[in-house]
């Protein structure tokens, strides 16, 4: 309990910075489309409408209808997805990697607290913080869509959209932690958990323009959870969802295996 | 000298994995061409129905979105993306890691000024990013070359090429007036990745606003491919902006860093 107490103390700062951050994004994005709503520039989505799809998908347009809120929501969903993966890939490599880096693991590790108890509650504490802005991101974008759908239905896709997020992050979480538990070396662990945060987005840039490469959906967790289905069509592919989970499952188990398991540099 | 010499050796490693994947990246990227080129009569078409204000105001030249800098213009933000990453995490180390690996005070207690250990640092990072900066122009120029059958406006790619080299200037820049101004910062990659992708978002979102003021906050946007790829010119007000922001964090950081307490271990 002290173990995740301490953990949630010393993020906190940065989970406010985070929080602001993605607020910040979010109310921006959607206060310039209001104007630009306002301003009444149909035939803006009339161009987009009609503009080739690869040059839609590199703006993140396929198949959307700009004068609705709800679609230019999904636009900017990308850079939120985005930000979370890079906020939950770093905590969780940061969290497990921290007393090595820190030269603290002497200290902590002599406690009378398995290895796998105090591993049980930075992840805990990782999952909080990403709870936390992964809600603060739910609360201001349905503030903001409730001033701009114009009574169109947005309260069940957003909260879709947010569970979907949420998972990414969990994904993440587990792909930032797992490295820092095998990995064993502070710097190379952010590394390797930044690595694949940016291979897989730019794969998932790389799929939207060339669609020839869909079958390599599986690979990018970007793509598990498409934002305009949670958002227009409604639903989830179980397919994918089972994919995320299980992946997330195994790397969480791995990242218990090997760390008990590990020398750890002191 | 010594410690230029040192600096460009324990970077090395960092660099070759870099470019190699930069390098990857560009290929991958660069081989989508034949694809593409392939519905670009379909493209042109399309467009031809457009009114002229409608492309004007999307930044959009028919006869230019066919062409193989027209199809560079939508994926070089990608690969600037990843150089700017590199770039920012040199700037932060090179200063930085002397407080993190607790060596500021052996270092500063050597006969050499702390201007001289600057400009020693910042010379190595810098021959870091040329370097890096110049195997990305031969890896994207080689693939450019084998992807287009007919032949395609040399100039302007390099010029989007080379805005590769002064985004990761910009970064560096602000790396190492980061890592002067915070008192230690722990882990380098959370700090730059952040950073970087908030700008890189930044002008994404102005891009889908379609509202140029915007693009002034973003370093992405200050050589804007698309502009380049249908102008074949750099946009001045922004590249005085960068070069000011370059000038202006690198001055700051020389200040800073010379009137700062060093706390030995």
């Amino acid at each position: 309990m002290n173990v995740f107490r301490r953990e949630l103390r010393a993020n906190r700062r940065s989970l406010i910075f985070w929080c602001l951050g993605m607020a910040l994004i979010i109310l921006t994005a959607m206060g310039k489309y209001a104007g630009m709503a306002a301003a009444g520039e149909q035939s803006i989505s009339d161009f987009i409408k009609m503009m080739p799809a690869s040059v839609q998908a590199v703006m993140g347009m396929s198949g959307l209808d700009l004068s609705d809120a709800r679609s230019f929501f999904v636009v900017i969903y990308m850079y939120v997805a985005l930000m979370a993966a890079i906020h939950a890939s770093m905590l969780g490599a940061v969290i497990i990697a921290k007393e090595e880096r820190d030269r603290t693991s002497e200290f902590l590790f002599v406690k009378p607290m398995t290895r796998a108890g105090i591993v049980t509650s930075k992840l805990l504490a990782a999952v909080t913080n990403a709870a936390v802005l992964n809600l603060v991101t739910f609360a201001v974008s349905f503030a903001v869509m409730g001033q701009l759908a114009k009574g169109q239905p947005f309260a069940a896709g957003l909260a879709r959209m947010m569970l979907g997020l949420f998972l990414l992050q969990l994904l993440f979480l587990s792909v930032g932690s797992a490295s820092a538990a095998i990995i064993g070396r502070p710097r190379a662990s952010t590394g390797v958990a930044a690595g694949i945060m940016l291979f897989t987005f730019l794969l998932s840039s790389a799929i939207d323009i060339n669609s020839d490469w869909d079958v390599l959906k599986f690979l990018t967790p970007f793509k598990y959870f498409p934002a305009r289905d949670m958002m227009l069509d409604g639903g989830f592919t179980v397919f994918y969802v089972a994919l995320a989970v299980g992946v997330a499952a195994v790397l969480t188990v791995a990242a218990y295996y090997f760390f008990k398991r590990r020398d750890l540099r002191v | 000298m010594n410690i230029y010499f040192h600096e460009l050796r324990s970077y090395r490693k960092n660099t070759i994995i870099w470019v190699l994947s930069v390098g990857a990246a560009t290929v991958m990227f660069l081989s989508m061409f034949t694809i593409y080129y392939e519905s670009a009569g379909e493209l042109v078409r399309l467009f031809q129905a457009f009114p002229d204000a409608i492309l004007k105001a999307f930044g959009m030249d028919v006869a230019k979105i066919a062409t193989l800098p027209g199809f560079y213009s939508f994926i070089l933000g990608f690969l600037v993306l990843c150089g700017a990453i590199q770039a920012m995490n040199l700037g932060i180390s090179a200063l930085g890691r002397e407080a993190t690996g607790k060596t500021a005070d052996f270092l500063l207690t050597k006969p050499v000024t702390r201007t001289q250990v600057i400009t020693a640092k910042l010379l190595a990072v810098l021959t870091h990013l040329a370097v890096s900066s110049a195997v990305f122009l031969l890896v994207a120029s080689a693939s450019a070359f084998s992807v287009s059958a007919g032949g395609f406006d040399y100039g302007t790619f390099l010029m989007m090429t080379l805005s590769f080299f002064y985004v990761q200037l910009i970064f560096a820049a602000l790396g190492f007036l980061v890592s002067v101004i915070v008192p230690k910062i722990k882990s380098v990659l959370p700090v730059s990745l952040s950073t970087v992708f908030g700008f890189y978002i930044v002008g994404m979102v102005g891009a889908a606003l379609n509202d140029d003021r915007i693009y002034y906050l973003s370093p992405f946007k200050y050589f804007d491919p698309a502009y380049i790829a249908q102008y074949s010119a750099y946009q001045p007000q922004y590249a005085a902006v960068g070069a000011a922001v370059v000038i202006l964090a690198v001055a700051a950081g020389y200040l800073i860093y010379k009137n700062k307490d060093i706390h030995a271990v």
